[in-house]
């Protein structure tokens, strides 16, 4: 046997190996628990290593299903989940002992982890083998996602409670994700997402510590299972560098921090969804090209590998991906891991000088603004007081204003926009996912059988015991899992714990950004704002909304402040409201236009109740509705027919062009009515 | 279009879009708007002629003291305090002054309530970056309060606009958030001496003791002519303490407006409006004319009062001194 060379990986008898890959997954789930278990099946059948689980916006924020505010959102962007009951149809047939689960789910991620638990207590299984990931950061969702519920000391409570919990019971459970991949989508550079997502993680270890639930050799453990989950942008080599320089901050600062001795705990692990913010709805099938670059980020240096993969769907900027688009993501992830020779080698980067230098940068910028967010009293201090949500918000727009000023390239949006049309585009779908419209029925259905058949008596109590852990500052895990046990619903088990923590509502980004729209047609639109203003009798007011749950509030954000830097007077009340708020903000306010933003793909649902209430307020003739979001080209004649004036979609990413737009609208309604 | 005598109908019973669209009157700057206000508001007093004038309660307070926050709490609570009470809420925001155009927030704080007749939330652009009154918020009040029991005017609170709310409320409460600093900050603020009320709010934060005993102790030297001194309510917005104190007192302020026998020590006076058309003018004119016009006002028109007496009204003062003035300067 020849000895081993440099390139080469060997175990621990020396023996030449290859890496094992990481674990494959696709974000999915949908309609129902039966349609997403009858997916999970065919993708694990396909080859895929782990599921990473999707639920809809009303389970991700506490609702029921038949709750009125979830009813246009009910399986839309993931899979609901009402109870248990629905539990086990998710997992039929999937051995959820020998299967690594990932949840994206955060203000109810105690609620989801109790059901899995429930589940497998009902089946026999040990939970102790049960291994993945509830994501339950709740940072990221004040600064970017939305779907937080409680205020953030509750938020860290029921996260540390979980810790408090696994470390034990379910000791290869990661309770909590530490995400800065929506803060790259929020727009953060490098250096923020390294900073605010270790600043995030560190605030939580100090949480942990302060509780003192922990002894030494617990808190060591505990460290260990803080994982984090980020994200791989088009810059692809300095994503690389980003992630060497997490694992090595992340090493230094649980060692010198937090005293962590034993290396295995200190190591930085990390599960990746490549960006969805740079991909395109302009010659979509270049996104293709995008993710695979991205992907390159996060897999080639083997020192900063990512520990699981999921990749978006070259389609995503125009609709929720179909099977078919997500079977092509995953064909690249194993093209990679198995065809390649990549993993055959060990870190190809190890003793480059421009590798390090980058590193080494990226490490101090990063310390400098970490420094500063604990100087502010770490990372609750810095959401309340808005710091964190400002210096994204900047950030996005210097990213807006480099791509409209073209001094960032996005190819086949602002350079070569001009192509042949997609073929992939064709077919009876169009490219794009339709929704089984039977979903929404059949979910409020078997809530109503769950209701029905189970003890009510038995899940009265388990409510009251969850309330009254929630007041006393006792854990709230055991408790959660006999709501579970009980039958007890989604929407009940989040209204329990409302009443006690009540609901947040965090500072909008709205305040103090800055735009860079300077040049003469912001004075052109100006001048035709103050014309309007003349003729109206009154400064044009415009209500930008976010019906539904959806929390992805920075197209929104950006819009009101354009809005305003133009002249818009703006009524601008954050998210997740309903169709009936702001069609009640616009007749209060005597609004002249309502813009309406929708990434959850309930866009004709929601237009339409916005359409009806104004209606019902006789205020049709004088308020106009805009709609912007991820809206598929099919759809726009049925918002037209509506009655929606204007639609913009991720295409119309000039600002000044959609100001224009919005004031044209007003203009010919003044003219109608020779005004 | 809809009729002005309709649209006073249904906004007599507080149907959300008349209230709205008779708003939208009163604050149109156009000059023909004046016509239609005198119009509104004659319909509406002949159609109720006994109809007690709403209480105007101002709030303001520094950015950041968490009036809004506070202010929903509040008027959700007097809403379920009484089956009739009706509440308007006029919050004030700044303008942008490069563009004009300005971001109104304070909704963002307001708790929905569905369907509910008796809450109307109107936001309003200060027209200046530095707070205050809108120009037209003087006006939107003169509708309000022969709508609504109580009127609350939410304000951003620096320098002049302080003296305008004073002027334009029958009770003001200034909300403050505990400081870090020595009692001197409550008096450089310079704020001390306008309200009937304090607020110290965030009572839950750990400063908010000293800053209690501070405030208290600058009272002496900023009134020390007072008799009794003005209330301070200690609150929370966020765990709802000391909430019910403050609203027992602005039930007191509603209470005592109607029943004017009230005790002599409620600063809440005999409801008119046109008491406090003078002093609005005057504003007016100064916002829109600046000195000079005010000066022509003082000068050749008599002042204010004796001005508004002769041209009879404040919609009409606010046309003839446009006509008058421009013919003066086209002289």
């Amino acid at each position: 046997m020849t000895e081993p060379q440099k390139h080469q990986i060997t175990d621990a008898d020396g023996n030449v190996v290859r890496d094992r890959p990481w674990i494959i997954r696709t974000y999915s789930g949908h309609s129902s628990p039966k349609a997403s278990n009858e997916l999970y099946r065919s993708n694990l059948a396909k080859g895929q290593t782990g599921l990473s689980i999707a639920f809809d916006l009303p389970t991700q924020c506490g609702y029921d299903s038949d709750d009125p505010i979830a009813r246009p959102e009910i399986g839309k962007v993931g899979v609901p989940i009402n109870s248990l009951d629905d539990m086990h149809i998710l997992f039929d047939e999937i051995p959820i002992e020998k299967m690594n689960t990932s949840m994206t789910i955060n203000g109810t991620a105690m609620w989801l982890l109790a059901m899995y638990v429930a589940l497998a207590k009902e089946r026999g299984v040990d939970i102790s083998e049960l291994t993945g990931t509830t994501q339950n950061d709740l940072i990221k969702e004040y600064l970017a996602r939305g779907t937080y519920i409680f205020p953030p000391e509750a938020s860290l409570r029921l996260i540390a409670e979980m810790y408090e919990f696994c470390l034990e019971e379910i000791p290869s459970w990661n309770a909590s994700n530490i995400c800065s991949y929506h803060l790259q989508e929020a727009g953060a550079t490098p250096t923020q997402e390294l900073a605010f997502a270790l600043a995030n993680a560190i605030s939580l270890l100090d949480i942990l510590a302060e509780r003192g639930h922990f002894d030494d050799d617990q808190f060591e453990r505990a460290v260990g299972r803080i994982s984090f989950f980020v994200n791989s942008g088009i810059r692809f080599v300095e994503e690389m560098a980003k992630m060497r320089a997490f694992g090595e901050l992340w090493d230094e600062y649980t060692r010198d921090r937090f005293d962590v001795k034993n290396e295995k705990y200190r190591r930085f692990r990390y599960g990746v969804q490549v960006n969805s913010l740079g991909l395109t709805e302009a010659q979509p099938e270049n996104n293709a090209w995008r993710i695979l670059i991205e992907t390159l980020g996060v897999t080639l240096s083997r020192d900063a590998r990512a520990r699981a993969i999921q990749l978006p769907a070259w389609n995503e900027a125009l609709s929720l991906p179909r099977p078919w688009d997500q079977q092509w993501s995953l064909r690249l992830q194993q093209i990679l891991a198995y065809e390649t020779d990549l993993l055959e080698y060990p870190d190809l980067f190890e003793g480059s000088v421009v590798v390090r230098s980058k590193v080494d940068e990226l490490k101090r910028e990063a310390r400098e603004e970490i420094d500063k967010i604990l100087g502010m009293g770490g990372v609750i201090p810095s959401i309340e007081s808005g710091y964190m949500k400002s210096s994204l918000v900047r950030s996005m727009s210097e990213r807006m204003s480099a791509i409209n000023s073209g001094e960032q390239i996005v190819v086949g949006l602002n350079k070569w926009a001009d192509g042949i049309d997609s073929p992939l585009l064709g077919g009876d779908d169009g490219g794009i996912f339709k929704l089984d419209e039977s979903a929404a029925r059949n979910a409020i259905d078997s809530l109503n059988a769950t209701r029905a058949k189970r003890d009510d008596a038995r899940a009265t109590a388990a409510l009251d015991a969850l309330k009254s852990a929630a007041r006393s500052g006792d854990s709230m895990m055991s408790p959660s899992i006999e709501c579970a046990l009980a039958r007890v619903t989604t929407g009940e088990w989040a209204g329990a714990l409302r009443e006690v923590f009540g609901e947040y509502r965090p500072a909008t980004g709205v305040d103090g950004q800055k735009l860079s729209l300077t040049n003469e047609r912001v004075d052109g639109v100006r001048r035709r704002i103050d014309a309007l203003t003349e003729r109206l009798g009154h400064r044009p007011r415009v209500v930008i909304g976010k019906p539904g749950l959806d929390g992805h509030s920075n197209g929104a954000e950006v819009i009101a402040v354009s809005a305003r830097h133009v002249g818009y007077d703006v009524i601008y009340s954050g998210i997740r409201l309903s169709p009936d708020e702001i069609v009640q903000s616009a007749v209060e306010e005597g609004a002249d236009l309502i813009g309406a933003s929708i990434l959850s793909g309930s866009h004709i649902e929601l237009t339409a109740q916005i359409f009806e209430r104004l209606a019902e307020y006789g205020a049709s003739d004088d308020i106009d509705v805009f709609v912007g979001g991820i809206i598929p080209q099919g759809d726009f004649d049925k918002l037209y027919s509506m009655g929606a004036k204007r639609i913009f979609t991720p295409s119309d990413y000039e600002l000044i062009e959609i100001m224009e737009s919005i004031t044209g609208v007003l203009e010919e309604r003044a003219d109608a009515a020779g005004i | 279009m809809t009729s002005i005598p309709d649209l006073v109908e249904r906004a007599l019973t507080l149907d959300k879009y008349a209230v709205s669209r008779l708003i939208g009157i009163f604050e149109d700057r156009r000059p023909d708007a004046s016509a239609r206000r005198s119009s509104v508001l004659a319909e509406l007093d002949t159609r109720r002629p006994d109809r007690p004038l709403g209480v105007i309660l101002g709030v303001t307070g520094t950015p950041g003291s968490g009036k809004s926050s506070l202010l929903s709490r509040v008027a959700v609570d007097l809403l379920g305090s009484s089956e009739t009470l009706s509440i308007a809420v006029v919050a004030v925001d700044p303008s942008s002054q490069v563009s004009g155009g300005a971001l109104l927030g304070d909704r963002t704080r307001m708790r929905f309530v569905p369907d509910e007749r008796r809450l109307f939330f109107r936001s309003q652009a200060s027209d200046n970056d530095l707070g205050g009154l809108g120009p037209t918020s003087f006006q939107v009040c003169r509708l309000l309060v022969r709508l609504f029991d109580c009127v609350f005017i939410e304000t951003v609170g620096i320098g002049q606009s302080e003296a305008d709310i004073r002027q334009l409320a029958d009770r003001v409460y200034l909300v403050l958030q505990p400081l870090g600093g020595d009692e001197v900050q409550f008096l450089k603020a310079g704020i001390i001496e306008i309200p009937d009320a304090f607020v110290l709010n965030k009572s839950d934060e750990p400063a908010s003791d000293i800053s209690f005993h501070q405030l208290q102790g600058s009272m002496w030297l900023a009134r020390p002519f007072d008799a009794e001194f003005p209330p301070v309510f200690r609150t929370s917005a966020l765990t709802g303490d000391g909430l019910g104190e403050l609203e027992a007192d602005m039930l007191g302020a509603l209470a005592a407006a109607v029943d004017s026998t009230a005790s002599a020590g409620a600063a809440v006076v005999a409801q008119n409006l046109s008491t406090r058309e003078p002093y609005f003018l005057e504003r007016w004119v100064d916002d829109e004319w600046g000195r000079r016009g005010v000066a022509f006002l003082h000068d050749l028109l008599g002042g204010p009062d004796e001005f508004l007496s002769t041209v009879g009204g404040f919609d009409a003062a606010l046309d003839r001194f446009d006509e008058t003035f421009a013919e003066s300067l086209s002289l």
